[in-house]
């Protein structure tokens, strides 16, 4: 597993594209991650992801329709790949068998 | 009405983000704002939208996607430019050779003069508080003269730094004449000239200290400051901070508080010794008037020069009553004027044996920088001339561009860049060239010049300049010109009629050939008026005389036993004391005289003290009367021409003339404290002979005997055998040694001396003549190009004429005649403009050659001839063609 090139930005908007799908594209993940976070997230940021994750593989993208408030500008539309989809499972296995093998008494002492 | 993003973002993203992701940040960015305008409001979306614009600088959004079709833009045109240029350079060899090594001879020269010039402007800037120091200049008016001496007395200057608050500072500074330097313990000793300043003029100056503390340098009684070199030549080191040195006019022991760097050339300072102040505490504090010392005043910050010095003048005016009929004014000099403006104002050190500070001439400051732009100019010309001529050539260009829709203003463009590139590279080589001739320019300047990374931004900025204003100047005719021609025109007759632009190309030769020929009358006049001021008769021979200080009192006091020492010397023919020598580097002091019992007022004049040897050693030639013959004649006098003239004197019959007063520059003083004036007997009158340079008219002069009461002897001159003179100079070291071995042994050359005179002459002369060399290769280079390009042109015509039997020579003749007019007329106008300036410059000499009709002819004749030698290789050339090569092709 090549588990150092999904950084944690990147897996947090790879995971939100695969939530938003059919309708990912960047002001709405940002929106939503402003949500789930509650810092700011620019779109920028979140384009910059994107794009960085399209050239590894694990989304592909159309362009969308236009709308009139994107001033009759299309959309680019994000989907998760198969490949994209293993990373992310593999990700999330990891971090499980993690999670399990934390001792009750330690959890205590956080909460 | 929905509300709009902000338009200035928007902008920059579109010139900032690729043009393929344009679109959907574009996008995002708006629909983001409509969210966030909902969410947040107005405001604080507008906020937003400018910082989130940052997160899309980086490289992901900037770098443009790689494409395979080139993107025309003007990035494009501008390429497509550049490889024309080089082209079109690299395929006209000649021509890019002449244009470049004109315009490069024309930017070396420029920057030389222009270095020079920069120097010349910038002396004594060295100091960080230079634009709030300025100089004391008294002015003092007199009933009988008027004058400004750049002096102050000691009091004044105290006074003014507490009375006045605009004066933050005062330093004074006295040079008060030469004495021995002396390492104790080496015994090594030095005569220089040694200055008295207080603890002031460090603070004041910024000189820059080497070891030592500058802060109390000058503070306390008995320190000295000497500069690095004279340290090095008394210690053989320049870490002396401590010691002690010998004086030879006190005698307690100096102590060397600091050791300063030398002097840099663009500095007037040039002491190399400074003696605390702090030694003449007891000065007469009552002294208002006098003027012994150079005064300098810092003022404090937005004070007004000129409002201070009208309270310096209160404050003297208030301590001090100015006889009746005399008027003293001060004005405040500004340091940074004192180099070059300080023409009339005397020396304050003028009563001591010390030269005045050296100082500049704006006259020749300012002729030079015009001659340095008309030499860029001249190179200018030539490239446009070429240009404009060659553009025929380049017509089809043209004419293609233009009907593929090239505007006017892409043409003017292409040309521009085209200038700028020859321009540029010209500049490369120049300034390679400058670096290759500095050493030798600044051996013969006297200066420090450098172009170098380390050279002052302001002279790179204006060089810079220059860079560009020559590409521009030298571009924009050929380009406005060639960029003006109607496309149907140049396509349909490949050719470039134009009558206007043809005389103008000539009108440029012209005046490219009038500035040459201006320069060379110039040369050849400075450089005859040179040889004249050298062979002169100046009344006395000036050669094989050595002029040797008295630099003791013993050496004085004893004056007889001294010369009859020298005289005994095999190689030494005459030998006679005196108080001045004629071409005398010090001040020679003046008197006033008059017939014993006359009415009329009082005549000035020089007064030198001599002997009886004087006529003898100096060859002047005695008209009437007798010489001087024993000390018994203490109050006889001899007086040249004019001044037997002056006081109408024919016959020297003993005659008696009153001398009341002297002056050393400046004020007139009685001879002593009673006020009894030296009754002399003139006994004899001599031929003139010029004692000062030849710019001046011969003055009076009286020559009075050594021990006479106005000034006392000062020099011993021997006329010696020119057989080996270093060891004539030996043995007379060695003679004067047996009477004071203390004295230091100090000679000079009188011709050496008198040659000083014309020094800057001789400078200028030499620069006269590289800058007309110049401007005639780059002229020739320009005639050159036009001869081969009308060659070129007329190759069929030339190939036709000589089927039907026109000899080599007649189309020499026909090819040459254009070109040589054009230099005759350059000559006509050449010579009024030169004939003019030649003689307003020497107007300057009192004594001077007439500007004689042949140097025209010499010069005007050099011009043509030069002209005809590039033209003619051209004309030749082409005229041996065989015309069937020229013919066949049609």
């Amino acid at each position: 597993m090549r588990r150092s090139d999904l950084g944690e930005f990147e897996e947090v908007v790879l995971l939100t594209v695969a939530v938003m799908v059919p309708k990912a594209y960047s002001v709405i993940i940002a929106e939503e991650l402003e949500r789930e976070t509650g810092q700011p997230v620019s779109t920028g940021a979140v384009h910059a992801a994107l794009q960085r994750l399209e050239q590894k593989g694990y989304v592909t993208s159309v362009l969308g329709e236009a709308t009139a408030e994107r001033g009759g500008r299309r959309k680019r539309l994000f989907t998760v790949t198969a490949l994209g989809g293993r990373v992310l499972t593999d990700v999330r296995s990891v971090r499980n068998r993690l999670w399990e093998r934390i001792v009750p008494p330690t959890m205590l002492e956080w909460s | 009405m929905n509300p709009k993003p902000p338009r200035i973002p928007d902008k920059l993203l579109t010139w900032l983000v690729a043009p393929h992701l344009r679109e959907e940040v574009l996008g995002d960015r708006h629909e983001r704002f409509f969210r966030q305008v909902q969410r947040l409001g107005e405001a604080k979306a507008r906020q937003r939208y400018w910082r989130d614009m940052l997160t899309y600088v980086r490289p992901v959004f900037m770098k443009r996607q790689e494409t395979d079709y080139p993107n025309p833009t003007h990035t494009a045109m501008l390429r497509n430019y550049l490889k024309i240029t080089v082209r079109t350079l690299v395929r006209n060899k000649l021509y890019t050779v002449l244009n470049v090594a004109g315009l490069t001879f024309g930017i070396t020269c420029f920057l030389l003069i222009g270095l020079y010039l920069f120097d010349e402007f910038t002396f004594d800037q060295q100091h960080s508080k230079v634009n709030r120091i300025y100089r004391l200049v008294e002015h003092k008016k007199t009933k009988s003269e008027e004058f400004d001496v750049a002096a102050a007395s000691y009091t004044l200057a105290e006074e003014a730094r507490r009375q006045i608050a605009e004066i933050e500072n005062t330093a004074r500074m006295n040079r008060a004449g030469r004495a021995d330097l002396i390492n104790p313990e080496t015994q090594a000793k030095f005569q220089e000239t040694v200055a008295f300043a207080d603890q002031s003029l460090m603070e004041i100056f910024d000189f820059e200290v080497i070891d030592g503390d500058s802060k109390t340098a000058l503070k306390e009684p008995n320190s000295i400051i000497i500069v690095e070199e004279l340290a090095q030549r008394l210690f053989k080191t320049s870490k002396v901070a401590g010691r002690t040195l010998h004086f030879s006019f006190t005698d307690t022991p100096l102590k060397v508080t600091a050791v300063l760097k030398n002097h840099p050339r663009n500095s007037s300072f040039d002491f190399n010794s400074v003696i605390s102040l702090s030694n003449q505490q007891g000065r007469d504090r009552a002294d208002w008037d006098s003027n012994e010392f150079m005064v300098f005043a810092l003022l404090k910050e937005h004070a007004s020069a000129e409002t201070v010095a009208k309270k310096i003048t209160a404050l003297l005016y208030a301590n001090f009553k100015p006889e009746v009929g005399t008027s003293l004014a001060f004005s405040l000099q500004p340091l940074a004027d004192m180099h070059l403006y300080s023409e009339n104002i005397i020396d304050a050190a003028r009563n001591s044996n010390v030269e005045a500070m050296g100082q500049g001439t704006l006259l020749y400051v300012n002729v030079f920088a015009v001659v340095a732009i008309f030499v860029l100019l001249i190179a200018c010309i030539n490239y446009m001339n070429l240009a404009t001529a060659r553009a025929s050539n380049r017509a089809k260009e043209i004419g293609v561009r233009k009907a593929n829709g090239a505007f006017r203003s892409q043409l003017v463009k292409q040309f521009l860049v085209e200038s700028l590139l020859v321009s540029l590279f010209s500049f490369l080589l120049a300034v390679i060239l400058v670096n290759l001739l500095l050493p030798a320019f600044n051996e013969f300047t006297g200066k420090q010049l450098s172009l170098n990374l380390q050279t002052d931004y302001r002279i790179w900025l204006s060089t810079l300049l220059i860079l560009l204003v020559t590409g521009f100047v030298s571009g924009s005719y050929p380009a406005l010109l060639l960029s003006n021609f109607k496309p149907v025109v140049l396509l349909k007759s490949l050719k470039i009629q134009s009558k206007s632009n043809l005389s103008l190309r000539k009108g440029l030769v012209v005046f490219q050939f009038t500035v040459s020929v201006v320069i060379m009358i110039a040369t050849m006049v400075l450089f005859l008026q040179i040889r004249y001021t050298s062979n002169k008769d100046l009344g006395f021979k000036k050669d094989l005389l050595v002029v040797v200080d008295i630099n003791s009192a013993k050496a004085r006091t004893e004056a007889d036993a001294m010369q009859m020492e020298l005289a005994k010397l095999a190689d030494v023919k005459n030998v006679s004391v005196t108080s001045r020598v004629p071409g005398e580097w010090k001040q020679i002091p003046l008197v006033k005289m008059k017939p014993q019992g006359s009415a009329e007022d009082h005549k000035i004049s020089y007064l030198i003290g001599a002997d009886e040897n004087f006529a003898k050693t100096f060859e002047v030639r005695i008209l009437q009367g007798r010489n001087f013959t024993s000390p018994a004649d203490s109050s006889s006098i001899l007086l040249n021409e004019t001044a037997a003239k002056a006081l109408h004197i024919s016959q020297a019959s003993g005659q008696l003339v009153e001398i009341p007063s002297r002056s050393f520059g400046g004020d007139f003083t009685p001879l002593n404290e009673s006020n009894h004036p030296f009754r002399a007997r003139v006994i004899g009158i001599v031929k003139d002979f010029h004692f000062q340079s030849l710019r001046e008219k011969i003055s009076p002069m009286v020559l009075a005997y050594q021990n006479n009461p106005v000034h006392q002897i000062d020099y011993y001159t021997a006329r010696i055998e020119g057989g080996n003179i270093p060891a004539t100079l030996k043995r007379m070291e060695a003679a004067m040694a047996k009477i004071d071995p203390t004295h230091t042994f100090e000679y000079h050359f009188l011709d050496e001396q008198f040659a000083r005179f014309y020094l800057e002459d001789q400078r200028r002369q030499t620069l006269l003549i590289w800058v007309a060399l110049s401007t005639i290769f780059i002229a020739c280079l320009g005639l050159f190009g036009l001869a081969t390009y009308a060659a070129e042109q007329r190759i069929k015509e030339i190939g036709v004429r000589k089927v039907l039997g026109a000899s080599v020579l007649n189309l020499t003749t026909l090819l040459s005649k254009d070109f040589l007019k054009l230099v005759l007329i350059a000559n006509g106008i050449a010579f009024p403009v030169a004939w003019w300036a030649t003689s307003e410059w020497l107007g300057e000499f009192a004594y001077h050659i007439n500007v004689e009709w042949w140097i025209f002819v010499a010069a005007g004749a050099l011009a043509i001839a030069i002209a005809l030698l590039t033209i003619s290789y051209q004309a030749i050339r082409a005229a041996l063609v065989n015309p069937v090569k020229s013919l066949r092709s049609e």
